[in-house]
Formats: structure tokens, C-alpha cells, sequence
């Protein structure tokens, strides 16, 4: 372990690859079946969210706003704005679910959500997202606590087949289905929350949706309090598998930090196997560990010698470091959007909490760069090997396809990291 | 002095012709059931394209984070392009607590000392506004300072839409930047191009026929633009608005100070790109410029017929139903038209009362203006047998459904469309569309679906 820096030590950010917390709010959202995220802020905020969250997905995103104007900037305490906003959209279109989020300007005048909530005649659930605290993942696992704590009904009563699954925002779609499908290999009925395996997956619609189309029910969330167990994916994950354990004290819990890599998914196997009493997983499982292995011996020689910057989500971070790590790569720079307990973890030469101008300083400390489309335009300056990770990124199609977790998806990429590299080494 | 603009004035634009009839031309927005940009977005959108400036967002995270790098707004700047660089201080709960101020000022010192640009835009946004940060006493005391212009643009997203925002960008370069500098030459053919923001180079399809003509652009309001030259705007004389209304305050306010009039037009398809040249040469009132540009017409026409004629054979008898907004809905119209496809129906939700009577014009009697597209266009498309839609993405399952080609005209457009080049570009995604059989392909039923 090397050098960690908790804080930006610089008065802006400069080139910032760092999303706002009411942006991962919507994405949570996005993960429950006929959900309205619904932010509360001027028009903007949510504009540029669908922007971001349309050209990443390639897909049309349900998303609504408030619409705070300069009026209502100073007249309104919140009531007039979302319950209007309830009405109009409840006139076109009939939602499961309304998710609240506020944002920055609707927190710094002190708007009560809970209180207009409380006015509110249909099913909602509310969440404060300052956009001037935390990022991305933060705002997607506060929205994932409030689905928790506002509809998940309390009980006693324990289904030991039932299994909770909490994963962290930068989990694709694709890897939400394989650590789901995964876990249900050893006889589990898995349930996600957020679900994007089945709403942003990039599968063809029958229409454009007005509503997110697929995801968890919200009939599910509200039963979830009878699952055995509840395993939760990244660090910004623990607060809502606390919550959930509130609603049933006899759940139980398994936090892993990240799936990625060889060590963790061992740990996953050989947790599942405990809990089964079986002796060995499914054949198919077996097989994708010996084919990780075998990549890792095929990547090594390229890995070896590659020095990486990687770039992204704390939770995100962690997994790619580890994973590259045990295949011989020398992570020599990890830049992190947010603090989180998981940069201690981090095994790479320095672990700091910056931008892409960091990252641009640091040129010389590195050769391949893995991180979210904005480093296209790093990579090409710097003329750097380039793998791109992370949300958004609309240099690329398929990005709720890649899928970089468990023995399957770590074989592909270490196999894509090596190929980058070579490729960077033969042709400059 | 505080520098704020009188948004009320700009909401009442005299030079707007449906402003006589509407009490305000901007409406406020509807909660929960609108979808466009704020007016910071519109603020960054009409000064961003300054490569050689940096654009300073004194605001949290989401307003520059989920904004910067999303516009291809090119640049021949040959320093580093500033405009797909993101500054912003990225204020924290402290920061809402205690004021901005002093973050703000050691950001501007920290961008200045790295990165040198020619001018900082700083721009207020919807929290800072809130919180009360001086932001005109910040960009005072940097710019006596550094002894470079630095600007505070105040338009944060909740006074209004994207429009209005525009307007005070455009505001806020009257008020600081134009008039600041002299020009080292001036010609009797100098132009300013104005609400040309060079998305995706549109500006370089025509600029090279000006610069042909003898018409010199002394300055641009955005694209592809310089500070130094938007300094010395005000000895252009001419104003050409280019295809957006949104900078119109600006130009009749350049035109009561500095007596420079202005015309507005498009560079869209080939009769646009000519009756805009020969709009410019006119207005500049030069017999000679007015031949020579007749004649450059005449010789570019013919040149891009030359280059049209096997889109022309391949679009015979073909049928497009177009969805979009503003002067979109009959600039690309019209555009379609010059390469020998029927327009059948335009939408004109998103439109001015001019464009729509506009529209009205270009399609003709027969052609069907959509007041509320998502509803009306998928019946239009089977009534008329159209063949192509061309809308933004949210419209690509009403073509896959009809079964029919989609070309994306809103967030997709990667290439440009503008000037008689451009029409080419057009003709060829087209062609390619409509030769794709990914539309029909897609639409097929699985084997266990009836």
C-alpha cells in the first residue's frame, strides 16, 4: 500500500469525472419497476441527468422535475412544487412509485421532503441528495436506504431460500444478473435492490417507456423483510443492509467489499457453500474459476509490466484494483471521486481523492488508463493505453453489457487489460 | 455597479412578433411535466464555445460534472481548447454555509496560474445565487488584478429556461466584453455571426465562401470563437443571427448603442445556404459584393447538384416526417426538400410563432404541422406512407414499430448538416438509413411470439 490522500487539497476541481448524488438517486430509482424518479430542484439538474443517463444507456429515461423557478426558489417551501409535480405527472402516465430526491438548491433553502412527503396521496419515497456532499455512489445507496426504511414492511417471519442482494452504483446491469444468478446457482431466490439487471439492461422495449421498464416491484420491496439473508457489494452498501436487518432482526448478513477478482469470489463460493452444506457449485462455476485462473497466467507476462491509473467510484475502484492486482498489474495510480473507508484497502502505489487534471499531472506514473469516457480525451492527449470503465460513457455502445465481476467476467477483463496494453506497446 | 441583467426586460423582448400577443414570451416552466434545460445550461451553451476562455462554474458538482465534454463545439484555436475542459469549485456543505467567496477567488488564482486563458467566465449558479456569493466583486477584483477580462454571467438555472439563458450570456459579453477592445483592421464587409455556436463544425461549411466573398466574420458569439475578437464586435457592420432567435435582445441592443442592423437566417440545404449569402451581401449593400456573390451561387449550386444527383434518383417519390424544435422544424425541412424527399408533417410544439409560420410556408397547404408529435406522428407516418422519420431518440419506437428508417437530427447529429456540404452529409446518412435493414430486422417477431 502506498500514499493515501482522503481530501482534494485543491481549491476546484479541474476535468472533474465526479457525479452528484441526485444523479445516482435517479439511477436507484431506475432500478424499481414503473418508478418516476422525480427531483426537486431548478430544471436543469434534471436535464443534465438525462442526458448523461440516456447517451450512457443508449436507452429513454423516465425522469421528472420539480422545476423550481426564482419564485418558487424563495416562496415555496416544497409543498407547492412536488405536489403539483404528483399531479401532473400522475395525470399522463401511472407510476408504481414517485422517488423524491432534492438537490443542491432545494437543500440549501431548506426544503423538508419528509414534511411534503407526508402530503402527498401516492406511493412515494422521499430522499435528501445535497449535490454539494458525497457523489454518485452515495446518492444511489441513500436512495437505496430510503426504499428501504420507507416501504420495506417489518416482520419476524424468515424465508431461508429468500436472498437480498444490495449492489453498489457502478455494478452494470449485466453483473447485478451474473452475481444474482450466481447466488440463485446454489438454489436462492434472489431479489436486487436496485435491480437495473432488468431495466437497463439495454433490452429492446416494446414501446418507449415513460416509466422505468423493468427492475425490482415495488410489491417485492415491500416484502423483502422475510429474506434470510441480505449480502451487500461495496462499502457504500453496509448502511442499507442495516437497515433492512431493522425491519427483521432474524436476517441475517454477508458484506463483501467488491466480487471482483479471484480471492473475493472464492469468498462468495466458499460462503454459499457453507450456507448450503454443499461440496462443490455447479459445474458451469467451476469451469469460469479455471478459465480466470488460466487468464491470469495468459495476461500476466502484458500485465506485469503494466502500470496502471485507474479512475472512478470507491466501491468501483476497489474491485478493478484488486482484481488487476492478483493478476500482477501495478496499479500506480487510483484516483477516487469521493472519501470511503474502501481507499485504505486499495492496493495500489498512491490512492488519492482528485480529478483528471490529478490524473493529467501524473502522466509519467502510468501507461494504461481505466476509468469513465471522459479519459478518452486524456488518453489520447497523453497517448496512453485505454480501457473505459465507469458511468457515463458515450465514446462506447454496450456499456450495460461489460461485465468485469465474479471468475466470468474477471476473465474477460484481464484478458481486454492485456490486450489494451500490448496493443498500446506495439503500435505507441 | 452591480451587473446584473433585468431578466423582466428579457422576457419582454420588443423584437419578439408574439410578444404583442403572450404576456411573457418565456412561460415558466410546468412541475412535473417539462424536460428542458435550465438557464445556466443556456448560459453555458452561448459562451462556451470561446476555446480560448475558461468557464469558471462557481456551484456543486452536477452543474459542471454533468455537463462539460457533452457539446462538440469545435475550435481552430491551436492553444489548448478550453471548451472541453471543466472548471468548477465544487462547493461543499461549508461552503453553503460560509459563503463561496473565497474559494471562488482562489480558483480563479489557481486557473490563471496553470492554464493562462484569455478571459474567465465565471457563472453563478442556482446554489450560489441562493447563498448570496458577490460575484461581480470576485470577477472585479481578479480582473483588476490579472488585467484580463473576467466575467460574471448570472444565470442560474432556476430563473428561467434555456432560452432565457442564452440571452444572459449573450448579456453579459455586451456587458463586459464587447466594446472593450478596437479591432487592428476594419473592412467595409466586416460581419458578426451571432447564436452560431459550431456544433459539430456547421460553421466551417460556410465560413470559407464569406471569406471568399471578401466578408470578413470580425467576431463570433460563440462558435469557434475568440475573446479578443468578440471585444471588438462593435465596429462590425452587420449582425447576422444565425438560425437561433435567442440572441435577438443582444443584437437590438448592439444596433440602439452602435447603430450595427441585423439580419437573421439559416444555413440549412441549399436554398437556405443561398438566400443567407446573398441576404449578407445585400445587407452590406454592395453592388459588386451582390454580383460576385450571385455568381458564386450559381457556381456552388451547380457544383452540389453534380454531388446530389444519385441521392436525387434514390430519394424519388420518398416521404419524411420530421420531429424537432425551434427553427429545426423547417430549416431541415426545407433542407429534405432540396434533396428531392416530401416533407409530410413537422412538428411545431417547440417552435416560435414565426417558425411556425415558417413551417407553414415550406411545407405548403399539404404538409401537416403536429402540435403534439408523440401522439400524432406514428398516424401520420402510416396515413401518408412515409418512409423516414427524423426525430430525437425517444422517437426511434415509433419508426421501428412503422417498420420504417430513423435518422436521430437532436442529440445523436455527429456529423454536420449546415451549408451546401453539409446537405451532402445529410443526403449520405440518409441514404444510409433508409438502406439499413436494422429497422425492419429488429421489428421482427421471435419464433415463439405470434
Amino acid at each position: 500500500m502506498g500514499e493515501i490522500s482522503h481530501r482534494n487539497t485543491k481549491p476546484l476541481q479541474v476535468n472533474p469525472f465526479k457525479l452528484s448524488q441526485p444523479m445516482g438517486a435517479t439511477l436507484a430509482f431506475l432500478g424499481v419497476d414503473r418508478c418516476m424518479p422525480l427531483m426537486h430542484g431548478a430544471m436543469g439538474c434534471t436535464s443534465f441527468t438525462k442526458v448523461y443517463t440516456t447517451r450512457h444507456f443508449c436507452e429513454p429515461i423516465a425522469i421528472q422535475t420539480t422545476a423550481v423557478t426564482d419564485i418558487t426558489a424563495i416562496l415555496d417551501g416544497g409543498d407547492t412544487s412536488i405536489v403539483e409535480s404528483v399531479k401532473n405527472i400522475t395525470a399522463k402516465v401511472s407510476p408504481s412509485l414517485i422517488g423524491l430526491h432534492s438537490t443542491g438548491l432545494t437543500e440549501t433553502k431548506g426544503d423538508d421532503l419528509r414534511a411534503v412527503a407526508a402530503q402527498v396521496d401516492f406511493p412515494l419515497v422521499y430522499v435528501n441528495t445535497p449535490d454539494y456532499e458525497g457523489g454518485l455512489e452515495s446518492g444511489w445507496a441513500l436512495a437505496a436506504r430510503a426504499l428501504i426504511e420507507q416501504l420495506v414492511e417489518a416482520t419476524e417471519a424468515i424465508d431461508d431460500d429468500k436472498v437480498v442482494l444490495l449492489p453498489h452504483v457502478s455494478l452494470t446491469p449485466i453483473e447485478v444478473e451474473k452475481i444474482k444468478d450466481f447466488i440463485a446457482a446454489f438454489g436462492y431466490d434472489v431479489l436486487a435492490l436496485p435491480d437495473l439487471s432488468t431495466s437497463l439492461d439495454g433490452h429492446l422495449g416494446e414501446k418507449q417507456a415513460a416509466l422505468s421498464s423493468g427492475g425490482i416491484e415495488v410489491e417485492q420491496i415491500r416484502t423483502l423483510g422475510d429474506a434470510g439473508l441480505v449480502v451487500s457489494v461495496g462499502d457504500s452498501m453496509r448502511a442499507c443492509a442495516e437497515a433492512l436487518q431493522k425491519k427483521n432482526p432474524f436476517m441475517r448478513h454477508r458484506h463483501f467489499s467488491h466480487l471482483s477478482g479471484l480471492e473475493e469470489t472464492d469468498a462468495l463460493a466458499a460462503w454459499l457453500l457453507a450456507e448450503t452444506g454443499r461440496e462443490c457449485p455447479p459445474e458451469a462455476i467451476v469451469r469460469w474459476r479455471r478459465r480466470l485462473q488460466d487468464a491470469m497466467l495468459d495476461g500476466h507476462f502484458s500485465l506485469g509490466q503494466t502500470r496502471i491509473l485507474a479512475v472512478g467510484e470507491p466501491d468501483q475502484l476497489a474491485g478493478l484494483c484488486h482484481s488487476l492486482h492478483e493478476a500482477g498489474a501495478k496499479v500506480t495510480v487510483a484516483i477516487s471521486t469521493i472519501d470511503s473507508p474502501q481507499l485504505e484497502k486499495i492496493p495500489a502505489g498512491r490512492v488519492l481523492v482528485g480529478d483528471l487534471e490529478d490524473a493529467e499531472n501524473l502522466g509519467d506514473a502510468y501507461d494504461l488508463i481505466i476509468g469513465n469516457g471522459h479519459c478518452e480525451a486524456l488518453a489520447h492527449r497523453l497517448h496512453k493505453a485505454l480501457v473505459l470503465r465507469g458511468f457515463p460513457n458515450w465514446e462506447e455502445v454496450g456499456n450495460p453489457l461489460k461485465q468485469d465481476v465474479l471468475y466470468e467476467g474477471g476473465a474477460f477483463f484481464l484478458c481486454e487489460c492485456a490486450n489494451a496494453a500490448e496493443k498500446m506497446r506495439r503500435h505507441g | 455597479m452591480a451587473t446584473k441583467p433585468k431578466i423582466r426586460e428579457l422576457l419582454e423582448e420588443s423584437a419578439c412578433s408574439h410578444n404583442k400577443t403572450k404576456k411573457t414570451s418565456c412561460n415558466a416552466p410546468t412541475p412535473g411535466a417539462t424536460t428542458g434545460g435550465c438557464a445556466f445550461e443556456g448560459a453555458q451553451i452561448s459562451l462556451f464555445p470561446y476555446a480560448d476562455a475558461a468557464h469558471l462554474v462557481h456551484g456543486p458538482i452536477t452543474c459542471l460534472a454533468a455537463s462539460w465534454e457533452t457539446r462538440a463545439t469545435k475550435t481552430s484555436h491551436t492553444g489548448r481548447d478550453f471548451t472541453q475542459m471543466g472548471f468548477t469549485t465544487d462547493i461543499s456543505n461549508t461552503d453553503v454555509v460560509f459563503g463561496g467567496e473565497e474559494k471562488l477567488l482562489a480558483s480563479i488564482d489557481y486557473i490563471l496560474k496553470h492554464y493562462s486563458p484569455e478571459a474567465i467566465f465565471v457563472y453563478a449558479t442556482c446554489v450560489t445565487a441562493l447563498i448570496g456569493d458577490d460575484i461581480d466583486a470576485v470577477c472585479r477584483q481578479a480582473a483588476e488584478k490579472y488585467g484580463l477580462p473576467v466575467v460574471p454571467v448570472h444565470a442560474p438555472g432556476f430563473v428561467g429556461s434555456k432560452n432565457l439563458g442564452s440571452r444572459l450570456g449573450g448579456e453579459a459579453a455586451l456587458m463586459h466584453l464587447i466594446g472593450t477592445l478596437e479591432p487592428e483592421t476594419t473592412t467595409p464587409f466586416d460581419i458578426n455571426l451571432i447564436g452560431e455556436y459550431n456544433v459539430t463544425g456547421d460553421m466551417w461549411q460556410y465560413a470559407h465562401l464569406l471569406d471568399e466573398l471578401g466578408i470578413r466574420i470580425l467576431s463570433t458569439l460563440s462558435g469557434d470563437g475568440r475573446v479578443r475578437a468578440i471585444r471588438s464586435a462593435h465596429r462590425a457592420r452587420l449582425n447576422v443571427i444565425v438560425c437561433a432567435k435567442s440572441l435577438i435582445s443582444l443584437t437590438r441592443k448592439m444596433e440602439e448603442k452602435y447603430g450595427i442592423p441585423h439580419i437573421s437566417l439559416s444555413f440549412y440545404g441549399k436554398r437556405d445556404t443561398s438566400a443567407g449569402l446573398l441576404a449578407i451581401a445585400e445587407a452590406l449593400g454592395d453592388t459588386d459584393l451582390i454580383e460576385r456573390t450571385k455568381r458564386l451561387i450559381v457556381r456552388e449550386e451547380a457544383a452540389l447538384e453534380e454531388k446530389i444527383a444519385p441521392y436525387r434518383a434514390l430519394f424519388r417519390g420518398k416521404k419524411a416526417v420530421l420531429n424537432t424544435g425551434g427553427n429545426k422544424t423547417w430549416s431541415i425541412a426545407a433542407a429534405l426538400q432540396d434533396l428531392g424527399i416530401e416533407v409530410v408533417a413537422t412538428a411545431v410544439k417547440k417552435a416560435t410563432e414565426a417558425d411556425r409560420e415558417k413551417a407553414r410556408e415550406v411545407l405548403g397547404e399539404k404538409g401537416v404541422l403536429m402540435m403534439n408529435p408523440g401522439a400524432e406522428q406514428a398516424r401520420i407516418i402510416e396515413e401518408r406512407g412515409a418512409h423516414l422519420l427524423l426525430a430525437g431518440g425517444r422517437s426511434l419506437y415509433t419508426a421501428i414499430k412503422k417498420g420504417i428508417a430513423f435518422a436521430d437530427v437532436n442529440q445523436e447529429k455527429k456529423k454536420s448538416y449546415g451549408g451546401y456540404n453539409g446537405l451532402l452529409n445529410l443526403a449520405e446518412d440518409l441514404k444510409n438509413a433508409l438502406e439499413n435493414p436494422v429497422f425492419k430486422n429488429v421489428a421482427k417477431r421471435a419464433p415463439w411470439e405470434k
